[in-house]
């Protein structure tokens, strides 16, 4: 029977490594649920680094009374791989906050931490379901459909562009922002010519290239993430199509701002002014570019100020003598409301989700680069 | 107007469908081995491509490196994967599950070395120009359409004049008769390796300055390999090249009548199709029976 | 600590069944299917629907994503189990990719790419089972009754016709033996049981998606099956806590870099796969070789 031996000791090592490691009794952990696998790990580092810094300077400025760590686990952005692993940041590590990225892995996990009463947080995803998943699910970015208020009127009245083509996935994300450009086109005045939804694990677009051509669009709209979004704006541009790029925030990762073929495109993302005087956002932005070597985005400052705003509730709950626990925190947000966060003072709306202004930003050899900051009702 | 832009873009597509196909039917054809791997061979040859023309050494050297790595894996994977397992009388599907884990592996271990996000190597060939109206074509389109041809047209005459293309034909007909020939059935069985995997190598290079790559864009490649033998005919090179075509053009014609997401469904609603109505290919020789 | 182990076992129990219905098929009658978890989705998504919409009683789920399940099986099987055991593997190719696509725009209902969320918990006799240490007895109920119902039929009559078709299709057609009958039969009683435990999946995890029922999962499933060992009872069971339990024991070793660990379970599975089936085709739990 010796293939029980393989077995018995997967197990006993799966028991015993929890106990193994050493902890101080005040030292805190909270969760860290991205992808560092699988078709999205490249979002896994990007959407990690601001957390990474926020970390370093809450136990640098000694904020709470002990030692402050994110335990990272890997959801491969799936369903199921992520209900494991917040069940092992639940169960077993016990944490009372987790960060959260990607609408399906958020989806799957509310669950799970409505009933344990522990408070998830998002700052990558911009799914509009994310806005319903309970009181235990909070938003620190604006969702896609908010964007969509920002860049489609600019793109008519700055730009003069008048017939819109999208390409989108057909999922919730994707369906939001199609029904946000037809209500935004009725009232600044454009017409959608072309609207085409393509698989998520679609990579071939020069049929779809060819059909937006024929439908006259001077400006093309696209809802994809991860490396489909790059290549579908290569693939545009190879087979002829002039048209001006628009995209919202999942443009603003490395790959997507260096394809030369993006040169040009506007995209959005919650506004955060980099040179702003307000401290708190100085200080993000220098110790980013240190640390990293490059401009903060706006996913690294979502996932700065989640980790912040843990901070700053937790700091209050142990100044009133209270335990750190998903409920107490939850209670405490709703007490404080505002918040003193990269990017200025912030407030939630009743339902988890916080308000921001939207940048309409162009990429310009590389980087993006502010067009205009708009703020939506 | 756009009908004879879609027809181009699928014929452009099916020639590099048909030179990854006919690599795969050729080695399964001859060898009876699924391998399910191909797809990872075309990963690494359009990988390898990749990073040996972007640090600066060029198209040759990139083109040399991608040939000859693809041609070592497939090497490589028939020798120390595939003959033991097929020695110890490992089913057909053993060898296929080597195969897929083996597909991971590589896939895998490309994304830890060169990233998930996407890369391409940019070049003013991919730009598509205007040739007739509302009908753009890239001269890099053409080129690969026209490589493309070449190389099937060798193939086909390597496979009619030369003693391995016989052997490998006749191998793919009857193996055992082969061993009564006189031929080495193992030596044969390198030859399709070799040259299987080598046929992926100019729709690889052809991806990498087009659409671009991504770890995952082996399987996409592979299971049109594996459709286009199967509705082609196991063991008919000139079948799987049909098939392969109409592959490319029903992907691309597909999109005047549906939206794109149906399109890869329809490849395969062609193929369950086929299997059902003609399970012998167009032009198979193996019956199904 | 608890609910962490119980939630390793449910989804233990689940890919059991899953593993199991398919080793049915391909160990004994010799169907190569990659098209399971097709199944597997299908009654996830009638069960969730039933939920949803109507009841969550486990009386009317269960049997409704059986019975879905097994009729789909029957549009795979009828058309193509004359057909040999290569194009059949590439018809349910075919059947997973088109399924795929089916899931993602059936937005009435699958959901569409958002899938079904917030499916009610599955209720026995009034009371709502949700929590990972009361599930997990549920599946176990449902994976020994699942053992039970393949180890009567293995050694029933219908189990020998199976066998004899398996070894040889032609003897045991010479022999009067209905053979597209039988091999019918054999996938919709697999199709079934995979669908039942989709239903119990989808009230479990209380959200689906098309992302669980992808040719991922089928490769998933049939590797469990071969690296377990085809054609045993035991097999299937220890293929899944392998392949299930590598993610999690890997994500222990604390010196492996963080953002790779992913690719490197990849990598393990992968490598694992190829070499057992070079020095171990029957698989952990069968015999050295076939």
């Amino acid at each position: 029977m010796r293939h029980f031996g393989r077995i018995t000791a997967a197990a006993a090592f799966a028991l015993a490594a929890p106990f193994a490691a050493p902890a101080s009794a005040e030292d805190i952990t909270i969760g860290g649920l991205f992808p560092f696998s699988g078709p999205n790990a490249v979002y896994g580092d990007v959407l990690s680094s601001g957390a990474k810094l926020a970390v370093k300077h809450i136990n640098a400025d000694k904020m709470l009374s002990g030692e402050l760590s994110i335990a990272y686990e890997d959801t491969q952005a799936l369903p199921q791989p992520a209900v494991v692993a917040m069940q092992k940041l639940v169960s077993v590590m016990d944490v009372p906050f987790t960060l959260s990225s990607f609408t399906g892995v958020s989806k799957a996990i509310a669950p799970i931490g409505g009933r344990n009463e522990v408070v998830m947080v998002n700052g990558g995803g911009v799914g509009p379901d994310l806005a319903e998943l309970g009181e235990y699910f909070w938003n620190v970015i604006p969702l896609a459909n908010l964007e969509v208020r920002a860049s489609v009127p600019y793109a008519v009245q700055e730009m003069g562009k008048s017939k819109f083509a999208l390409i989108y996935v057909d999922d919730p994300l994707g369906a939001s922002i199609l029904a946000e450009i037809e209500s935004v086109l009725e009232e600044v005045g454009g017409e959608l010519v072309s609207e085409m939804s393509v698989a998520p694990s679609a990579q071939q677009f020069s049929g779809l290239a060819a059909k937006v051509r024929s439908s006259g669009a001077d400006a093309v709209y696209i809802a994809s993430y991860g490396a489909q979004q790059v290549q579908i704006a290569k693939q545009l541009r190879d087979n002829g199509v002039d048209a001006q790029m628009i995209s919202y925030s999942a443009y603003g990762v490395p790959d997507a701002m260096s394809l030369p073929e993006n040169e040009g495109a506007i995209f959005t993302a919650q506004a955060v002014q980099l040179d702003s005087e307000d401290p708190v956002t100085k200080r993000f932005v220098e110790d980013y570019r240190t640390e990293f070597g490059e401009d903060p985005a706006p996913y690294n400052v979502n996932y700065y100020n989640a980790t912040m705003l843990f901070a700053i509730l937790a700091q209050a709950l142990e100044e009133e003598g209270k335990e750190i626990t998903g409920a107490n925190l939850l209670a405490k947000r709703k007490e404080m409301g505002s918040f003193d966060l990269v990017g200025g003072n912030v407030s939630f709306l009743d339902n988890g989700t916080l308000l921001f202004p939207i940048d309409v930003k162009v990429i310009e050899g590389g980087a993006a680069k502010t067009l205009a900051t708009v703020e939506i009702k | 107007m756009l009908a004879l832009q879609l027809t181009l873009t699928g014929l452009q597509a099916g020639a590099l469908y048909a030179l990854t196909a006919v690599g795969f039917s050729l080695i399964f054809g001859s060898t009876r081995v699924f391998h399910f791997a191909h797809g990872a061979t075309f990963a690494l040859a359009a990988y390898l491509f990749y990073a040996v023309e972007a640090a600066g050494y060029g198209f040759v050297p990139g083109l040399l490196a991608s040939f000859a790595g693809a041609i070592a894996f497939g090497l490589a994977i028939d020798w120390f994967i595939y003959r033991p397992i097929q020695r110890d009388e490992g089913s057909f599907f053993t060898v296929f599950v080597a195969s897929f884990g083996i597909g991971i592996v590589v896939q895998n271990l490309i994304g830890m070395i060169f990233g998930r996000s996407f890369v391409t190597i940019t070049s003013p060939l991919s730009r598509s120009r205007e040739i007739l109206d509302g009908v753009y074509v890239a001269p890099l389109a053409g080129i690969a359409f026209v490589v493309a041809l070449i190389c099937l047209v060798a193939l086909g005459l390597f496979l009619r004049t030369t003693f391995t293309g016989k052997g490998l034909r006749a191998l793919s007909d009857d193996p055992e008769l082969v061993r009564v020939f006189g031929l080495n059935p193992r030596y044969l069985s390198a030859a399709a390796f070799a040259i299987g995997s080598a046929l992926v190598v100019p729709a690889a290079v052809f991806t990498s300055m087009s659409s671009g790559l991504n770890p995952a864009i082996g399987h996409h490649v592979m299971l049109i390999s594996l459709a286009a033998t199967i509705v082609g005919g196991i063991g008919s090179i000139p079948g799987t090249m049909i098939a392969a075509f109409i592959f490319g053009l029903a992907e691309n014609l597909s999109l005047l009548w549906f939206e794109p997401q149906w399109s890869e469904a329809v490849v395969f609603a062609i193929l369950f199709a086929a299997i059902i109505a003609r399970p012998s290919g167009l032009m198979g020789k193996s019956a199904a029976r | 600590m608890e609910n962490y182990l119980a939630n390793l076992g449910v989804l233990i129990c689940v890919y059991s069944i899953l593993a199991i219905t398919l080793n049915f098929i391909m160990g004994y009658a010799g169907i190569f299917s990659l098209a399971h978890a097709v199944f597997f989705g299908f009654g996830a998504y009638t069960g969730g629907f039933i939920a949803l919409n109507y009841t969550s009683s486990i009386f009317v789920t269960l049997p409704a994503a059986m019975i879905v399940a097994a009729v789909l099986s029957l549009l795979l099987a009828i058309p193509t189990l004359r057909v040999r055991g290569e194009y059949f593997v590439a018809a349910s190719l075919g059947l997973q990719i088109l399924a795929v696509t089916l899931f993602s725009e059936w937005k009435w209902f699958t959901g569409g790419i958002g899938g079904l969320v917030g499916i009610p918990p599955v209720s026995i006799f009034g009371t709502e089972i949700f929590r990972p240490t009361s599930f997990v007895i549920v599946t176990l109920v449902a994976l020994v009754v699942t053992i039970a119902i393949f180890h009567l039929l293995v050694h029933s009559n219908f189990g020998r016709s199976l066998r004899a078709i398996r070894d040889s299709e032609s003897a045991a057609a010479a022999f009067g033996k209905n053979v597209p009958v039988i091999k019918t039969v054999s996938l919709a009683i697999s199709a079934a049981l995979a669908g039942m435990v989709g239903a119990l999946y989808a009230s479990y995890l209380a959200f689906i998606n098309v992302e669980s029922f992808m040719l991922d999962t089928s490769v998933l499933i049939m590797a469990m099956v071969i690296i377990g060992g085809t054609g045993t009872q035991l097999g299937p069971i220890v293929g899944a806590i392998v392949l299930l339990s590598l993610p999690s024991a890997i994500t222990y070793l604390n010196f492996l870099p963080q953002s790779e660990i992913g690719a490197i379970q990849q990598i393990i599975y992968g490598a694992g796969m190829a070499l057992l089936m070079l020095f171990r085709p029957g698989g952990i739990v069968g015999s050295g070789g076939k």
